[in-house]
């Protein structure tokens, strides 16, 4: 038992909701209290679904409980006559996972044909959002696909594109348009807008791309042990990757053209990826050679995310864009390994495990990274500290769902990750002009930190007439957590550029606790500038 | 379907409907009743629903949370909350921590009259509020939480006449009802619930309770059981008709004599646009916040024509003079959600008042929506909300007229993953 406020998955309903809500032709019946179905909203609102998501609850109510009565056979006979769906996935809740109802027994009841009908039935207190996800997407793929004769020309799948997924159109878009570039077609997405048709065909293709470590990649592992199809599995994340991630599908391709006696295909000129046509595909390799940019060398960065970001993202700000990774952490106990293994070289420390976010915002509060690469979450406690933050990793937030095309994989993918971080920590031309020229009236940023300076100043003769410790009279707390300024100590941390004066204070006062201060005078001040180099 | 027997006919269903559980009250609750904790027992479902629903995460530090029932939890005879409570006393010091159930250790059969009972301290109070999904409807949990703050209420001496307005609304409104109420030579004893937890009011037998909210029957009862409380039976105090009727019950019960005719004539007056635009306007309720009845029955006096009045439960006591308002209305109590989809595509209403969960399918198949959870959240009381109320159901007819045409053939394709698509 724990106190806990915001959590960053969902429940193993709101991955098997994610999985049919993607699909034709498939709908959940959750066999569950009123109100659980609450996960329809997150489809009609953030991915704001013209039709109704194909999800129904069979309501349990407790006087149903005492009665001994279910809807379930009811609900189902609604849903297949006012729907017709070629299958029904029904899912418990967690309440009702623990009256160890048998569902198939009850579904039965229903007269709905049995090949219409699966139960998936999880441990609701075990499994979570992204196993249940790729759990019953594995399920699905292993009911329908069908061994059949390869296409003529080379195909790919493309695997674990699932509703609510991050930038997920954008990124889908960017690796249709790198196939299209390379001749390759694609045969089926799934689950995305794919139904049971389509997953019947999937052993139609040549190879599968799953990108996603979370979704996708088991139903690519399942598809290569029964009906010997290569897959893909690295994401597209960066410059580099995305050519890696290229040359690896054309050596895929190639190897069972030759096999069929076909000839093979082969790279195209780069700018062939590019939008125009006519130029280099993505500006990152330049942009990060540019003199501006040789700031960002000194530029820390912390990263949090699902399992395929977070390594993403780490190689990608070290790689190529050259910053220092001070840390990084997954909420995915379960791809923890991966990670690690994935990451090997990049951390300076072990990788943060958690999915309690106090945990991450007070990694941040006392790393005070120039970067935070994290969920919405991350975003949010970064915002009360005054930290940079990009986010790059679900859950999605209605923000993550807008209109424009911002892909994260790809070359296009690349160029906005890049772009991101630049506006993100900004201050890369600029601070060598503030170096050089003070802070050029860029002070108004800082007005609401003027008053405090006051208010601690009045509060600080007050203390001074109460006496009886070795604080100087003139010094008292900047804020109920900090350490006492004295006002000569202040105005000499208010000649810092306010951008960077929470970090110089927040230094400050761990030097002088290191040295045993118990206040900042304008010498412990001076000395901590000497001891932190600024 | 089947007919319950009364005066005016509600058709009852199956409810197979979409709506949220008793927990959504802590939306509006944590934020009316200032220093409490409002502390769910429950699981990740409950957590995510709060979270995602309604969308808490831009609170740094909320005055509500879940106690995680983990896995291993589940095989413990009784969850031990103290560290739990220790550390909500700690960081956010309540003067009351609601301990508010859900379906999970419903099913568990975890004793929750026992455990508050057990975790509450003369200075910190754990009161015990059924909310789960099992029993309890969106709004209904209020309800709950007025109920466990009954014992709080001081007993207000016999000869004490005053009125207490059941049901919560954000403090300007009930400075808007005080002040009317006194206008009217009413004396007001207060609000329950008052906005901080010191501060209930006092209720004898005496005192007249008057619901400003439809969804809190339980409550009443109990205080007219426990307290001798009259409860006021009126109309809900919605719009220039049911404020008008509410205000003139309420003074009668003090033996005030009033006519508000003028009054309610100004206020249709002052919302003619409005009303012109509503009249002769097919209005759907498909069944979310409990709020149906009132809301339908001021549409229907603005001249609408409300096609069907759908709401979860209906308590034909405490909605008595709402029903015999609505007569000759289609009212339905747990409505089926199927059912109400094939009769809104043949009825073709012009609007549909419809949850968050279903509105924007209703617009891509070509309606007019209005999310009926912001009945709940704006100030639509009383003259003064009269305006508001208006206006909430006149703007997504005037937004629509603001907008080009629109070919879905063309601007819809591919949106829906799950729709089929033409190529």
């Amino acid at each position: 038992m724990r106190l806990a406020f915001w959590l960053y998955e969902g429940t193993a309903l709101h991955g098997i909701s994610r999985v049919t809500n993607s699909m034709k032709g498939v709908h959940t019946v959750y066999h569950a209290p009123q109100g659980d179905d609450y996960i329809t909203a997150t489809y009609t609102m953030l991915e704001r679904t013209p039709e109704f998501p194909g999800l129904s609850i069979s309501v349990v109510r407790g006087r149903d409980l005492a009665q001994g009565v279910s809807r379930l056979p009811a609900t189902l006979q609604q849903v297949d006559r006012h729907y017709s769906p070629e299958l029904t996935v029904i899912a418990p809740s967690c309440s009702t996972a623990l009256l160890q109802e048998d569902l198939r027994q009850l579904a039965m009841h229903s007269g709905v044909p049995e090949e219409k009908l699966l139960v998936y039935a999880l441990n609701p207190f075990r499994v979570t959002e992204n196993e249940a996800a790729d759990g019953l997407f594995t399920e699905l793929v292993k009911r329908y696909a069908k061994e059949q004769e390869k296409t003529t020309a080379p195909s790919v799948n493309i695997l674990g594109f699932t509703s609510l997924g991050f930038h997920l159109r954008a990124n889908l878009t960017s690796l249709r348009r790198m196939l299209q570039v390379l001749g390759v077609n694609v045969n089926v997405v799934a689950p995305w807008g794919a139904g049971p048709a389509d997953l019947e065909k999937l052993p139609a293709a040549w190879l599968n791309i799953a990108p996603y470590r979370e979704i996708g990649a088991t139903a690519a592992g399942y598809l290569g042990e029964r009906f010997g199809m290569p897959a893909v599995t690295t994401a597209p994340l960066g410059v580099e990757p995305t050519r890696r991630w290229l040359e690896e599908i054309i050596e895929k391709i190639n190897a069972i053209a030759a096999r069929k006696g076909l000839s093979g295909i082969a790279m195209p000129p780069m700018r062939a990826f590019s939008l125009d046509g006519i130029s280099a595909p993505s500006g990152v390799p330049w942009f990060a050679r540019t003199a501006d940019m040789e700031s960002f060398s000194g530029k820390k960065a912390f990263v949090f995310g699902d399992a395929t970001h977070t390594v993403g993202v780490v190689r990608f700000l070290r790689d190529e864009l050259g910053m220092q990774i001070i840390g990084a952490g997954t909420y995915l106990h379960r791809h923890a390994d991966w990670v690690r293994s994935q990451l090997e070289g990049y951390l300076p420390g072990e990788l943060v495990v958690t999915d309690r976010f106090q945990e991450i915002s007070s990694i941040i509060e006392n790393e005070l990274p120039d970067l935070v690469c994290g969920t919405q979450m991350e975003r949010h406690s970064c915002r009360k500290l005054d930290v940079p933050c990009m986010v790059i990793s679900p859950p999605t937030h209605i923000e993550n769902h807008l209109l424009g095309y911002y892909p994260f994989f790809g070359f296009d993918g690349a160029d906005i990750m890049a772009d991101r971080v630049y506006l993100s920590c900004k201050l890369g031309l600029e601070k060598h002009l503030i170096d050089f020229f003070g802070d050029a009236g860029l002070e108004y940023e800082d007005e609401a930190g003027e008053h405090t300076v006051m208010a601690v100043s009045v509060n600080g003769e007050e203390n001074g007439e109460g006496g009886g410790n070795n604080v100087p009279a003139n010094a008292a707390p900047a804020d109920a957590d900090g350490m006492a300024w004295t006002d000569e100590a202040e105005n000499m941390l208010k000649k810092v550029p306010f951008f960077v004066r929470k970090k110089v204070r927040k230094n400050t006062e761990n030097f002088a606790l290191g040295q045993g201060e118990s206040c900042i005078t304008a010498e412990v001040f001076r000395r901590a500038k000497e001891h932190l180099g600024g | 379907m089947m007919q319950v027997p009364g005066e005016v006919q509600i058709i009852k269903e199956d409810n197979v409907t979409h709506s949220f559980c008793g927990l959504a009250c802590v939306g509006w609750l944590y934020q009316k009743i200032k220093d409490s904790f409002f502390l769910i027992l429950g699981t990740h479902t409950c957590a995510h629903f709060l979270q995602n629903a309604l969308g808490m995460m831009i609170f740094a530090k909320p005055r509500f949370g879940i106690a995680l029932i983990e896995e291993g939890d589940l095989s413990k005879s009784e969850p031990t909350l103290e560290e739990i409570i220790a550390e909500i006393k700690a960081d956010h010091n309540p003067s009351v921590i609601f301990l508010l159930s859900s379906c999970t250790p419903e099913v568990m059969k975890v004793d929750f009259k026992g455990l508050s009972e057990h975790l509450s301290t003369p200075e910190l109070p754990v009161l015990f509020v059924p909310a789960s999904g099992l029993v309890y409807n969106f709004t209904q949990a209020e309800d709950s939480v007025l109920h466990a703050l009954v014992p709080f209420c001081p007993e207000a001496p016999a000869g004490e006449k005053k009125v207490v307005f059941l049901g919560s609304v954000n403090d300007a409104t009930a400075d808007d009802l005080r002040a009317e109420a006194e206008e009217l030579g009413i004396p007001v004893g207060g609000f329950l619930p008052e906005s901080r937890f010191d501060r209930m009011p006092a209720i004898g037998p005496d005192t007249v309770l008057a619901p400003v909210q439809p969804y809190l029957s339980r409550v009443a009862i109990k205080l007219e059981r426990e307290r001798g409380a009259k409860i006021l039976t009126s109309l809900f105090p919605f719009g220039p008709d049911g404020t008008r009727v509410f205000w003139e019950d309420l003074a009668r019960e003090f033996g005030i004599t009033v006519d508000l005719a003028d009054r309610e004539k100004a206020a249709w007056e002052k919302i003619k646009p409005q009303t012109d635009l509503l009249r002769g306007k097919k209005v759907f309720f498909t069944a979310d916040t409990m709020m149906e009845l009132p809301l339908a029955r001021f549409l229907k006096s603005a001249g609408a024509d409300v096609v069907e009045c759908s709401s979860a439960y209906i308590n034909k006591k405490a909605l008595g003079r709402e029903l015999r308002a609505l007569e000759g209305t289609k009212v339905v109590e747990q409505p089926n959600f199927h059912r109400q989809l094939e009769d809104i595509k043949r009825e073709r209403p012009d609007m549909i008042v419809t949850s968050l969960m279903t509105a924007n399918p209703f617009v891509g198949h070509g309606f007019i929506v209005k999310w009926s959870m912001e009945f709940t959240l704006m100030p639509i009381h009383s003259w003064s909300g009269v305006f508001t109320l208006a206006n909430l159901f006149v703007s997504p007819f005037n937004r629509r007229s603001k907008l080009p045409p629109f070919d879905e053939t063309v601007w819809l394709e591919g949106v829906m993953p799950g729709a089929e698509q033409a190529h």
